[in-house]
């Protein structure tokens, strides 16, 4: 695994290449938003971790260059923590959002899972621990007996599964499952959700919910 | 065709409204009955009753048993408001009391004869504008009202029975109505509970019977009462299917449209009309064309009254100006959509000139023309009302100057006869009528004419000293002079008149002009409302006071400085009813009529800008255009001051949207200065992994520490930019708890959690964020506060639309008699743990007080501290 760090604090990345060295990851480095660009563009790597506050530029705007022409996985890096600021992020393409200080080992994982994401998009089914979504027959198993689902629950749990360990954001699932619905449909998610953490429960999957900006799905 | 189908939205908005309307305030119960007698108070009093056993709050606001056992043995085991005392001319009168009502706020209230007239000095003019104000306080009130009482019904009701009806309620407050219940007996029946006396007791019995109680007339007026509530419940169901959108019954886009004149018939047109287009259930309007001429007085008076009953039967008044009456009538017609004009049947056919409805009917085109025959009633006892002010005496009249005029004519005329001839004494008289036209109005020039013509053939015409006319061209003379003076009188002063009144016109437009100018284009705001206060001042002869509304919509507790009279502590009264029921009020409109000055409010389409005052000390009455110039000078004034607040509107956004991006470049600096370094210590911390040196354990206390310390700082900062702003979305409280509980950190490891849930937890519509953030700090202060292993609670009550979160520990409990304190900022209780901030709770309440929610802190009885937040939120279960 290649990693970029965009962060403009030599501690920071000091620290964070020993973390991902330790996983085994060659790791990059730039110190302003530009460089990072051009980094980027240069060493195609596999993940990029990217600070908000860069002295050259807002790191928003970087992300937004860089959507232009990739999709590589970016995980925010930031000591902002109010909402708007994150569902921002969320909405110029990131793909995940941690706040400084941050514990490593959920940093990890968190790089881990966007990564993951990245590589299975056009299996034939979702596998997260006992749970096991078959795509074609819309069949959904949990420790080999099949739970019934609404098809509004389906759609909504295949949505999280898919993303699994990732945020999804509130707006996005709300437009991919109840996409054109009349109503307050995230009332509708809230109880929906409900649902499914009961029949999901005992099973070590658990829906999260990320205050102001979506649900990831964990499994511990 | 298709449109006809169409329910027509405005309608089916209004109706929503109305409905809307209904929700907020009270509910009016109107008891109906043909006469009185029939039992009205009676069933008001057992409907009453019935609720009181339902549980509700009843209070007997007014109720005249007249001496009637039945009803007074409902009274029994009911609560009697008592009645308020006012003093007028030496009597104890007694009133109904509406500020007690107000106060004690019952569920329900029982009024007694809607059509009461209030005593001079209570609030209102009227019982009904009591029962309004009731209404618009949210209290439902019960009462009664016989159907002559009603105003569209008054004519009728004359025509009927011969009586005429003083006391009046609008049909409007009838359409407020959310149920009418008719009071119905036979006539035969009533009859005989006379005879019994069980209506009127003693003498009054006999006068009555003699009078109104006429089987005649009660069998009408049962007809009457029938037919009125027909009608109601007719248009309730036509409400009902609108609502309902059912395609039927949408015949009519009618729009009815009287022209009135300031004749005596007009309030009796004004309530055909009413009639008419609520059988066609239509809109209607009332136009008024102001012509050439000025009004006197009476007219005056006549028309205002014409005029203000329209607006109070609930039709929209158009006053226009035009020389030709009868097309500037056709020309609002057709602007407005017209289907029917209805004018008046003249009273004297007119053989030289076309009659208005005529004309009307020349010029309609496809509109129909209505002719009514219309009614003059009520106005013996109007008249009279309005007769000390249109009486004057002989000589300011002007008819006095011209009888003097005309003799001294005669005088000097006579001396110089001798060289002149008779016949230029003629011309010598012309030239004098004429010039009085210039001075005098028409009834002194006429009879000047008339006078001139009479001296002149009486002092001049041979043979002198007679009225006898000798000559043949003499007469022929005579005749023609008599015509020309008068037409010459006539024209001359009615082309005065109509310059007069085009002067004053143009005195009130250029005032208007003035008034806005001086207020809208002044470089300071306050010296252009005082320039546009003494311009009205100059013009009416008045003082005036203006009165506008704080930012928060509340009034202030003194005049604008502009004002030139300072209203009285009485007139304060009259300032706050103005501003909150919209109307005008105080001298010389139907609201506390008793003040010194009569209020205007200052409202604009959108909001109500405040009150403007005027005192006009020389007046007795009100005109209509005098009404008409202050109504326009109060809308320019409401316009430019909302414009003023407008401006200010935009120039506060602009300081706090510059403050927001202070406040976010400051957090964002600070920020990222202190927390880059805690993630570097957090990340080597981590790096350093399990590791039993003490050194490493004290470091890693240590950093906790300050990464709260940090935390709460950024908080309390954002809290105290009043900046914050609630993000209203349907959250799950589960999330909530657990988000909260890893929020609260390390400390509440080291505890057991209990939860007690309901079993079905709806959800919530809150702020998320924020409540997270409030919980989790009350839940580190209950760990950080109580022993290692202690067991904490948390609990969740709904009781809609209260929510109740509490948080109790199993600790030593709060220092008694600091409960409270434990919120302030930096309090830190006796003997609590080094490494608190003391700002954890202060946050906690900020944040919940920003979600109009509140934090209490006690001790629980069985030991321990209780936490429990009350929040009022909206669920869906």
């Amino acid at each position: 695994m290649t990693a970029l760090i965009i962060d403009d604090e030599v501690q920071i990345r000091r620290l964070l290449r020993m973390a991902l060295e330790a996983k085994g990851a060659k790791v990059h480095e730039a110190e302003t938003g530009q460089m990072g660009l051009q980094e980027a563009a240069f060493i195609r790597p596999d993940v990029i971790l990217l600070d908000l506050g860069l002295p050259d530029m807002d790191g928003l705007t970087v992300l937004q260059r860089l959507r232009e022409w990739s999709d590589v996985p970016v995980l925010i890096l930031s000591v902002r923590e109010q909402e708007n600021v994150k569902v921002a992020a969320f909405e110029s393409g990131a793909d995940d959002y941690v706040t400084k200080p941050f514990g490593t080992a959920e940093l990890l994982a968190r790089l881990h899972a966007i990564q993951r994401r990245q590589k299975g998009s056009d299996a034939p089914e979702c596998i997260v621990g006992p749970l096991r979504i078959e795509f074609v027959h819309h069949e959904v198993t949990l420790n080999g007996e099949i739970l019934k689902l609404t098809p509004t629950e389906y759609a909504l749990l295949k949505l999280l599964a898919c993303n699994v360990g990732k945020i999804v954001m509130q707006k996005q699932i709300l437009k991919e499952v109840w996409a054109g619905q009349a109503g307050d449909p995230s009332h509708s998610l809230r109880v929906h959700v409900n649902h499914l953490r009961n029949k999901l429960a005992d099973s070590g999957i658990e829906i999260r919910n990320e205050p102001g900006i979506g649900y990831r799905l964990a499994y511990s | 065709m298709e449109e006809e189908h169409r329910p027509d939205p405005d309608a089916i908005l209004a109706e929503l409204q109305r409905e809307e309307v209904q929700r907020k305030s009270g509910k009016l119960f109107i008891f109906l009955g043909m006469c009185p007698g029939v039992g009205k108070t009676y069933a008001m009093l057992r409907g009453g009753r019935h609720k009181q056993d339902e549980g509700l709050r009843v209070l007997v606001g007014i109720v005249e048993t007249h001496g009637r056992l039945e009803t007074s043995a409902l009274i029994d085991g009911m609560t009697v408001l008592p009645r308020q005392k006012v003093e007028h001319r030496g009597f104890t009168l007694e009133e109904f009391d509406l500020d007690a009502v107000l106060r004690v706020r019952p569920d329900l209230v029982l009024v007694d004869e809607l059509a009461h007239t209030n005593a001079p000095g209570s609030r209102h003019a009227k019982r009904y504008q009591d029962v309004l104000e009731l209404l618009d306080a949210g209290i439902d009130v019960y009462t009664t009202v016989n159907v002559q009482h009603i105003e569209s019904q008054v004519d009728i009701v004359q025509q009927i029975t011969g009586v005429a009806v003083h006391e009046t309620v609008p049909d409007s407050i009838l359409d407020r109505a959310h149920e009418i219940q008719l009071i119905d007996l036979g006539v035969e029946d009533l009859l005989e509970r006379m005879a019994e006396g069980k209506v009127y007791m003693g003498e009054r019995a006999v006068a009555a019977a003699a009078g109104f109680f006429k089987e005649d007339n009660l069998t009408a007026l049962r007809e009457m009462a029938l037919r009125f509530t027909a009608e109601q419940v007719d248009r309730d169901l036509e409400d009902i299917r609108r609502a309902k959108r059912v395609n039927s019954a949408w015949k009519t886009n009618a729009r009815l449209m009287l022209a009135v004149s300031p004749s005596p018939y007009g309030e009796s047109l004004v309530r055909w009309t009413r009639r008419a287009a609520t059988r066609l259930n239509c809109p209607w309007l009332v136009v008024w064309v102001e012509g050439s001429s000025s009004l006197d007085p009476a007219s005056q008076e006549r028309l205002s009254h014409s005029l203000g009953l329209a607006r109070k039967l609930g039709g929209e008044v158009v006053s226009v100006t035009g020389y030709n009456i009868s097309e500037a009538l056709l020309q609002v017609a057709q602007d407005r959509n017209v289907t029917q004009i209805i004018v008046g049947k003249p009273e004297r056919p007119c053989f030289w000139r076309r009659s208005l409805a005529d004309q009307l009917i020349g010029g309609s085109g496809n509109i129909d023309v209505c002719v009514v025959r219309p009614t003059a009633n009520n106005e013996r006892s109007r008249s009279r009302e309005t007769e000390p002010a249109a009486k004057t005496t002989i000589f300011n009249s002007g008819y006095g100057s011209a009888l003097l005029f005309t003799f001294s004519i005669t005088l000097v005329c006579w001396f110089l006869l001798s060289l002149t001839g008779y016949s230029f004494v003629a011309l010598v008289y012309l030239m004098g009528v004429v010039l009085a036209a210039l001075k005098l109005s028409r009834g002194p020039v006429l009879l000047m004419a008339a006078a001139s013509a009479i001296a002149w053939d009486f002092f001049f015409i041979p043979p002198e000293f007679t009225f006898h006319i000798e000559k043949i061209e003499d007469m022929f003379m005579f005749g023609m002079f008599f015509v020309v003076a008068i037409s010459m009188g006539s024209l001359t002063s009615r082309l005065r008149q109509r310059e007069l009144a085009e002067r004053q016109r143009q005195r009130h437009t250029a005032a208007l002009l003035r008034v806005t100018q001086s207020a809208a284009l002044a470089a300071e705001p306050a010296k252009g409302f005082a320039d546009a206060l003494r311009t009205m001042d100059e013009l009416l002869q008045s003082s005036t006071a203006l009165i506008v509304r704080e930012n928060d919509r509340s009034l202030p507790k003194a005049p604008h400085p502009a004002s030139t009279f300072q209203p009285s502590e009485k007139e304060w009264g009259v300032v706050s009813w103005c501003y909150v029921n919209k109307q005008s009020a105080g001298r010389f409109t139907d609201t506390l009529p008793q003040s010194e000055s009569t209020w205007f409010p200052l409202q604009t389409a959108t909001s109500m800008m405040g009150v403007l005052g005027v005192y006009l000390p020389h007046k007795s009455t009100i005109d209509f255009n005098t009404r008409q110039t202050i109504e326009g000078f109060a809308l320019q004034l409401a316009l430019v001051l909302e414009k003023e607040h407008f401006i200010m509107a935009v120039r506060h956004a602009e300081v706090i949207s510059q403050s927001e991006k202070l406040q976010r470049t400051l957090l964002d600096s600070v920020s990222h200065e202190l927390k880059t370094p805690l993630a570097v210590i957090q990340a080597s911390l981590e790096g350093l992994g399990k590791s039993n040196d003490p050194y490493v354990d004290e470091i890693r206390t240590a950093h906790r520490r300050l990464q709260r310390v940090v935390d709460s700082l950024l908080q309390m900062s954002r809290l105290e930019s009043e900046l914050l702003q609630a993000q209203l979305d349907w959250c799950d409280l589960r999330d909530v708890i657990s988000s909260a509980r890893e929020a609260a950190g390390p400390p509440l490891d080291d505890h057991p959690i209990k939860l007690n849930l309901p079993s079905e937890v709806p959800l919530i519509r809150f702020d998320h964020v924020l409540l997270t953030q409030a919980l989790a700090n009350i839940l580190h202060n209950a760990a950080v506060y109580t022993p290692k292993g202690s067991l904490i609670e948390i609990g969740v009550a709904f009781a809609t639309p209260k929510l109740r979160i509490s948080v109790r520990d199993h600790g030593p409990g709060l220092p008694p008699g600091e409960e409270q304190k434990v919120f302030g900022k930096f309090y830190r209780s006796a003997g609590s743990p080094a490494g608190g901030t003391g700002l954890g709770l202060a946050i906690a309440r900020g944040f919940l007080r920003a979600l109009k929610g509140e934090v209490y802190a006690s001790n629980h009885p069985d030991g321990g501290a209780e936490f429990v937040v009350e929040l009022n939120t909206e669920t869906i279960p």
